[in-house]
């Protein structure tokens, strides 16, 4: 049974939750976890107040004064993207199909290069605070940024809920609290980054975070490795020893059989993360284009260290995890769902102590990456449409950041209420959700905007619009939302991931659009693009008096 | 339409180079990589017994697990390369015309 009780002042509440959580039969406390939590609550409150006093302008606001250096926007960069959905889905992925979870190590790695190799450095080039302005840079302003907007809170809304309701989960196991109340502290807690610390605050806490996750990454895996005596094949051999599938799990076919669904998910992969607004926006807070290429580069680094951690961490919690009776149910499911493999290992590496600083860690991840996301979104109302659209470009400075910070709460208040009633959703299905809007929706418009000198503003209206529908509409009829949420029998749409269809839908559409185009506002978003390609690959060349 | 400067820019032998040979090196690095991995895909839809074979015989790594890792080698050499013709190529060339166009 789990204790139901009214949520109220979160923090207020965490302090009586130790005796809450052993009438209500939760988990039992761990100290260490609620020292740590404590501990990077405080520090994080401290960097907060310390960036709201250096946030006064809109580009401290969005952009940390684009003084963010190579290194630790990498860190940043690498930060948003290990999320709980990679941490604990992926690993949770490996942990019950085992070489399924490679399909989403080496996608999730890919989409990085595709940013390196194509995007980052135009990305910075070209736009000021949000990768809006470049899809608006020789387009039509007002309907073009609206789309993008759309896009961007079409993005970022389920993938905050992703984060939070695995939040909410994560927090109910590790620290007792209910469900409700650990939704509305994280909640409350970025609402309070973002609002008072803008992107500054935001950075610093993903920097942070991303060297807790990869420090605890490292002593995990290596901890299985040293209980391996460092040989990667007596692992493989033990968990395919333990595993309930035996030797499938070294076989791809355990959870994706068919070709359309694997092209689905590699191109939401590959092209999504190059359509995810919070980390376009990290490309902004650099000083130039050479930094944001630093940026990449080290965040790839990071990212593909990490990600070669999980695979090992998965495997290990199949040997160590799977059979151990302490962390089984009495139907012999894990403890918390598989989502919680990885977090139970650590308690096997370096006990009660270790396993007080990863759920710490898993926390601290949670609310940086939901952070990154709340900004993104705000940012989408306050700069896209608000800014620009509503005030073509010219609102003043403290009205535009008082709509930012009030449309953060709104976004704080919403997720928070959206949260609590999706409890029990799978994360890491909500998270890749987000990724195929994300890649057949802003990517493809980002793209042939820096790209293709033919395509117009119809072209991109037209595309971007069906590519959302594609998606939205798939995603209805699919199994996630019909069958598990709505209680249908059988899908409409046999497939989970939308996305082969919605970047289709996105592309041929706006490549019909865009040359059937014959209007005058056509020909010259034409001629405006030989400007916008030299600006794309030299950067802005200035006053030539 | 387009500006003096501009017109001089897309005339200019260095920015000609700069534009060939940066799409040359980001096209190929990344076809070359989704290349893989469609190829990684499509093996685990179709042969999946094939990825599931140990690498060398008598081992027990298999060869899915092993291109896995290769793929995340690979990302990050051709990273390190793309980085290295940046700083040395690209930066330069680009810092060479901005500096002629504001002369």
């Amino acid at each position: 049974m789990r204790p139901r009780l009214m949520p109220y002042a979160p923090l207020l509440f965490l302090t009586a939750t130790g005796a809450q959580a052993l009438d209500g039969g939760g988990s039992e406390i761990n100290l260490t976890a609620i020292l740590m939590f404590f501990l990077f609550i405080g520090i994080t409150l401290f960097i907060t107040w310390w960036a709201a006093s250096r946030t006064r302008t809109r580009s401290d606001f969005y952009a940390a004064g684009k003084s963010i250096g190579g290194f630790q926007n990498g860190l940043a960069i690498a930060g948003d993207f290990m999320s709980a959905a990679t941490f604990l889905g992926v690993t949770a992925l490996v942990y019950s199909t085992g070489m399924d979870g490679m399909l989403f190590i080496i996608g999730g790695t890919m989409g990085w290069a595709v940013i390196l190799l194509l995007v980052a450095e135009r990305l910075r080039n070209l736009g000021q605070y949000t990768f809006t302005d470049v899809v608006a840079f020789r387009l039509e302003r007002g309907p073009v940024r609206t789309m993008s907007a759309i896009g961007s809170l079409a993005v970022a809304i389920p993938y905050l809920l992703a984060q939070m309701v695995g939040a909410g989960a994560l927090i109910q196991i590790l620290f007792g609290l209910p469900y409700e109340s650990a939704v509305i502290l994280v909640g409350v807690l970025m609402t309070l980054y973002v609002m008072f610390g803008g992107m500054l605050a935001t950075t610093w806490i993903q920097t942070i975070k991303a060297v807790l996750l990869l420090t605890g990454g490292t002593i995990i895996g290596y901890g299985v490795m040293s209980l391996m005596n460092f040989d990667f094949g007596t692992l493989i051999t033990a968990a395919v020893n333990t595993h309930a599938k035996g030797a499938a799990i070294m076989a791809p076919g355990v959870m994706f059989t068919d070709i359309i669904t694997i092209i689905s998910i590699g191109l939401a992969f590959v092209f999504g993360t190059a359509g995810l607004p919070h980390v376009l926006m990290r490309f902004f807070t650099v000083p130039d284009a050479r930094q944001a290429r630093r940026s990449v580069a080290y965040a790839i680094g990071f990212i593909g260290y990490f990600q070669s951690l999980i695979f090992i961490i998965g495997l290990g919690a199949v040997v160590y995890v799977s059979r151990n009776p302490e962390f089984l149910l009495a139907d012999g499911g894990l403890i918390g769902g598989s989502n919680m493999s990885a977090v139970h290992l650590s308690k096997v590496i370096g006990g009660d102590l270790f396993l007080g600083f990863i759920s710490a860690v898993a926390f601290a991840t949670i609310l940086a990456v939901v952070s990154g996301l709340t900004l993104s979104a705000a940012a989408a109302v306050s700069h896209d449409l608000y800014a620009n659209v509503i005030r073509h470009g010219e609102s003043d400075r403290d009205t535009e950041l008082r709509i930012s910070r009030i449309t953060t709460l709104v976004i704080g208040l919403t997720t928070m209420a959206l949260a609590i009633l999706l409890e029990g959703e799978n994360v890491a299905v909500l998270a890749l959700i987000a990724l195929a809007i994300a890649a057949s929706v802003n990517f493809p418009v980002l793209f042939l905007s820096m790209y293709w000198s033919r395509f117009t503003t119809r072209g991109a209206l037209a595309g971007g619009y069906a590519g959302l529908a594609t998606a939205l509409i798939l995603v209805l009829l699919g199994p996630t939302v019909w069958v598990t949420l709505l209680g249908f029998e059988r899908p409409v749409f046999p497939y989970a991931y939308p996305t082969l269809f919605a970047m289709l839908a996105n592309l041929s559409c706006a490549y019909y659009f865009s040359v059937t185009d014959k209007s005058h506002r056509a020909f010259a978003e034409t001629e405006s693009f030989d400007s916008q390609w030299i600006q794309s690959e030299i950067g802005p060349v200035e006053e030539q008096s | 339409m387009l500006s003096q400067a501009d017109k001089e820019i897309l005339s200019n032998k260095d920015f000609r180079r700069l534009v060939t040979v940066r799409r040359w090196v980001s096209w190929s690095f990344l076809l070359f990589l989704l290349g893989f991995y469609l190829a990684f895909g499509l093996l685990s839809v179709y042969f999946p017994a094939f990825l599931a074979r140990p690498l060398f015989t008598g081992g027990v790594v298999p060869i899915g697990v092993a291109m896995g890792y290769a793929v995340l080698a690979m990302i990050f050499i051709l990273t390190l390369a793309y980085v290295w013709v940046a700083n040395g190529l690209f930066e330069p060339l680009g810092q060479k015309i901005t500096t002629e166009v504001e002369r």
